[in-house]
């Protein structure tokens, strides 16, 4: 039956077309037989066939219903027949198919698609899901392999490292070296912990890169694309996503466990670290995207402070893990730092260019163009005066309409000079006029005994006129200069 | 194809009949479309579907959940399926209104029909007892009627000028025309003996309504006189389908017509040229029951009229579905006793044509839907819907697809689809092929697949 009746079957069907409508009608007769069993194999011979003729499906997608009655057997009035043992493997079987034929063929056929959302939405039977279990399952293989790597590799090199390490921790403890001289206490210590590859576990090392290989460049990318996924779309049952969601990052975190303890164990691996590395950094901005934190853009001036503080060594982190990916975080940082220097002097000069205003309620919209919901306080009694319009919405014009920002005139305070004429009674007048002192005339300037300066050289016209204008030249730019504040 | 195109524009064919031939032709290749997805938000079955009557857009859906949704059929809303090959058009729900909703119905709804004239209203019945009138464009309730018992049908009329009445077949043994316009029941129509399935009003008069009872009645009513006028009979009988006017296109027609009912076909011949001249001229503003000499003695009869004229029963058992053809001189009805009969409106007769059905739902209102030129009726006939020949009762074709009962189906004219929804909740689209088949595009191409 299986494999000779297999192949006799297809090269007789594909002889010709009507070879293959009778063989489909001969097999849905078949099905209707009053026993499990031959339904069964009757069903493997329908699913070899579907999966290969078109014909064939096109037939056969036209009793989809009659054809899953009769190997599902979900009518009630039409209960599988006899042995129950195997109908309830055609009933495993054809759920299996259907699937299979629904994720292959179903944008082909709507017969198809319409019996999948018929069994898995209304009688809710549990589909195997075979395509993510079997993603799931690749991934706990690789897993589990690289776990069985380093434990070879750390059996082998158990005795040999042992008594480094005993060393290293007595001298460690001796608190008055150096930062500096510490760190590289602790570089060596971190090397000795390292596996020495050898002729000898040469094989093992070379599975482990291997292995390591398509954790870093397979499982864990299509792991990232899937919580990014999940993360960007909407739906309307939030239990089953977060659930979902949990699973998967149970699932990274788990393989970057393992990516840790491959790094740890220091077989040189492949270099695959950077381009991971990127792409981590790559998906964690996608989430800050996402959440669209509204107070983001304070963080460039952050990492300015941040650069700024002068790197010292004290601060790198004991944790060798980490040691490498610090350093190459520092590096970007440096990197970071000569830009942001520059970018930092461009914003001094630019803030000392920059008008001060004073604080006030219109700052809160400060060069934000966006609709205001109106009815959003949180204030409003609910349908108090009536049906409240949630949706209500200010628009942005009138919102800057609203937060004109007025401020009131406010004069430059100018030293008036006294007037200084000669008084009879001796001294000098003390009165303070801005141009015409009513006793005395037009003001001008004096020495110190009140007598005038350029009375002789010019008349007194000119000299009158020159501080009025001095002043209105003087008085305009205040007002620019406040004009230009308010702006 | 092209050949028929050039005619037409040689003159040689009329547009008319060009368009009718492509449009049939349309028809007969009905098949479930692959590529027009109609997602339905329902959970619970579908019992009535309706397209609009202004644009043919919007299709208009009542389930058990209590709830109605509005699909724009023409534009998709999403489409699946990448390439631009074998592209699903998903078309969404625009409008669902559901328990949830403030003034939602919380029962089953049995009946959602849209507004006649335009697509700002559109009217639900349920099984809450009430029927409720929705605006469209803000989804609120502009109306309710509280009606005596579970609604089971609400209809309006297609071509009421004057009037803008809700006729509501519900449990109680009245039927009941609820006005828009006022907010209040105009009529109330007692005649019946049980409960009211359908309603239907024709598709002549304005003033006709068809209205058929569990009691296994169909009753005429002209809603302007007190009583039905005509009640139907089916051991009253004609055979066949009287020939049109154009006596000669028809006679290839009358399929029914056999050796013995030749004699009767030529005894009939004789009185129709009076009872077209009858019908021409007045039908606009005459119930259809003007019938000359017979029906003056009914006439005269009514509202009494004689109590074995009034316990006529058309189907034995309930009647669950009306339809009238789209010229208002034939009612199709449907009944619990699985039968489908063809009446001529005229002389009130069953025409004895044989419908192939099989077995028909019994429990549970069921909408017909016949195409514009009359020659096909779609009739839910359990799992299946079939497309019989109205003259001759024949089985055309039969549309398999749902998994659990159909209950409504509605043909759109104009795009020549069929939609139906069953108690599997969904709505199932069913096209003519595409004229331009662009599968070999597709992405994942779907061809045979030999191993060895």
């Amino acid at each position: 039956m299986e494999e000779d009746g297999g192949r006799a079957i297809k090269t007789v069907v594909r002889y010709s077309d009507s070879e293959l409508r009778l063989a489909a009608r001969t097999l849905m007769d078949l099905m209707k037989r009053d026993h499990s069993q031959v339904r069964y194999l009757t069903l493997l011979i329908i699913d070899e066939l579907f999966m290969r003729s078109k014909l064939f499906r096109t037939l056969v997608v036209e009793n989809l219903d009659q054809l899953l009655s009769l190997s599902v057997g979900f009518r009630r009035n039409h209960p599988l027949p006899a042995p129950p043992a195997v109908a309830s493997i055609l009933r495993s079987k054809a759920i299996e198919f259907l699937e299979k034929w629904n994720s292959s063929f179903g944008i082909h056929y709507r017969q198809i698609r319409l019996g999948f959302d018929y069994l898995k939405t209304s009688l809710r039977l549990q589909f195997p899901n075979v395509q993510a279990n079997a993603a799931r399952e690749e991934i706990r293989e690789t897993v589990d392999e690289i776990g069985e790597c380093l434990e070879i590799v750390k059996k082998k090199e158990a005795n040999v490292v042992l008594g480094a390490l005993d060393d290293d921790d007595d001298d460690d403890f001796e608190e008055f070296r150096p930062l500096d001289l510490r760190q590289l206490r602790l570089d060596s210590l971190k090397e000795g912990e390292k596996v020495c590859e050898n002729s000898e576990n040469k094989v093992v090392f070379d599975a482990l890169r291997e292995l390591y290989k398509l954790l870093v460049t397979k499982h864990m990318v299509s792991v990232k694309e899937g919580i990014s996924v999940l993360i960007r779309v909407e739906v309307a049952d939030t239990r089953l996503r977060d659930s979902m969601l949990k699973e998967f990052i149970d699932i990274r975190n788990r393989l970057q466990s393992v990516k840790k303890k491959c790094v740890d164990s220091g077989c040189s691996l492949p270099d695959l670290t950077k381009l991971d590395k990127e792409e981590e950094e790559d998906f964690w901005e996608e989430g800050k995207v996402e959440s669209t934190d509204p107070g983001s853009f304070s963080e460039p001036s952050k990492r300015n402070e941040n650069s700024a503080a002068p790197p010292t060594s004290g601060q790198v982190k004991n944790d060798p893990s980490e040691c490498r990916t610090k350093k190459s975080k520092r590096q970007e940082f440096l990197c970071s730092e000569g830009g942001g220097s520059d970018s930092s002097s461009l914003r001094s000069k630019l803030i000392a260019e920059a008008p001060v205003i004073e604080w006030g309620s219109f700052l809160d919209t400060w060069g934000s163009n966006r609709d205001v919901l109106a009815n959003q306080r949180g204030l409003d009694l609910e349908s108090h005066w009536g049906r409240v319009d949630h949706d209500a919405v200010i628009p942005a014009k009138k919102i800057a309409e609203l937060n004109l920002h007025a401020t009131l005139y406010k004069e430059e305070r100018v030293e008036i000079q006294p007037c200084q004429a000669p008084l009879g009674k001796g001294g000098l007048c003390q009165r303070r006029d801005l141009r015409v002192c009513p006793f005395h005339g037009p003001i001008i300037p004096r020495d110190d005994e009140g007598n005038p300066i350029n009375q002789g050289t010019s008349t007194s016209d000119d000299i009158t006129l020159d501080p009025g204008t001095d002043l209105v030249e003087q008085l305009t730019k205040q007002a620019v200069k406040e004009c230009s504040g308010q702006r | 194809m092209w050949r028929e195109i050039r005619d037409r524009e040689a003159g040689k064919t009329r547009p008319n009949s060009f368009k009718n031939r492509v449009s049939s032709s349309r028809i007969f290749d009905l098949q479930l479309s692959n590529y027009k997805d109609v997602v339905s938000p329902h959970r619970g079955s579908i019992n009535s579907l309706q397209v609009d009557l202004t644009e043919g857009r919007y299709l208009l859906s009542g389930a058990s959940d209590a709830s109605a949704s509005v699909f724009d059929i023409q534009h998709a809303t999403d489409f699946e399926g990448g390439g631009e090959g074998a592209l699903i058009a998903k078309h969404k729900s625009l409008i669902t209104i559901d328990k949830q909703h403030q003034n939602g119905h919380k029962f089953a709804i049995s009946s959602a029909i849209w507004y006649t004239i335009d697509t700002g209203l559109f009217v639900t019945g349920s099984y809450d007892h009430y029927i409720k009138v929705w605006d469209t464009n803000s989804t609120q309730m502009v109306m309710n009627f509280k009606m005596p018992g579970k609604v089971y049908r609400t209809a309006m009329s297609p071509l009421a000028t004057s009037h803008m009445l809700i006729a509501a077949g519900t449990e109680d043994v009245q039927v009941r025309l609820c006005d828009i316009a006022s907010g209040a029941f105009a009529h109330t129509l007692s005649g019946h003996r049980d409960g009211v399935m359908t309603v239907e009003w024709s598709t002549s008069s304005e003033w006709v309504l068809v209205t058929g009872g569990c009691d296994g009645a169909i009753r005429f009513w002209d809603i302007r006189r007190a009583g039905c006028f005509l009640v139907l009979d089916q051991s009253q009988s004609q055979l066949g389908r009287r020939p049109p006017l154009l006596a000669r296109s028809a006679v290839n027609k009358v399929s029914t017509s056999k050796a013995l009912s030749k004699g009767q076909n030529i005894s009939v011949k004789p009185r129709l040229p009076q009872k077209k001249s009858g019908s021409g001229n007045g039908i606009k503003h005459s119930p259809i029951g003007q019938i000359p000499a017979k029906g003056s003695l009914k006439q005269r009869l009514h509202p009494g009229m004689l109590s074995s004229q009034d316990r006529a029963t058309a189907h034995y058992g309930a009647v669950t579905g009306l339809k009238t053809t789209e010229d208002g001189m034939y009612l199709l009805s449907a009944g619990s006793d699985s039968r489908i009969r063809l009446w001529d409106v005229k002389s009130g007769r069953n025409t004895l044509v044989n419908f192939e059905t099989a077995r028909l739902q019994t429990s549970k209102p069921i909408q017909l839907a016949t195409t514009q030129d009359s020659n096909l009726v779609f009739v839910p006939c359990m799992t299946s819907v079939k497309a019989f020949d109205i003259w001759s009762g024949r089985t055309r074709v039969t549309f398999r697809g749902h998994y659990e009962y159909v209950n409504c189906c509605w043909f759109s004219s104009q795009d020549q689809e069929l939609y139906t929804g069953g108690n599997d909740r969904q709505i199932l689209v069913w096209s003519p092929a595409r004229l331009i088949s662009n599968e070999d595009s597709s992405p994942a191409e779907d061809q045979d697949n030999w191993s060895d």
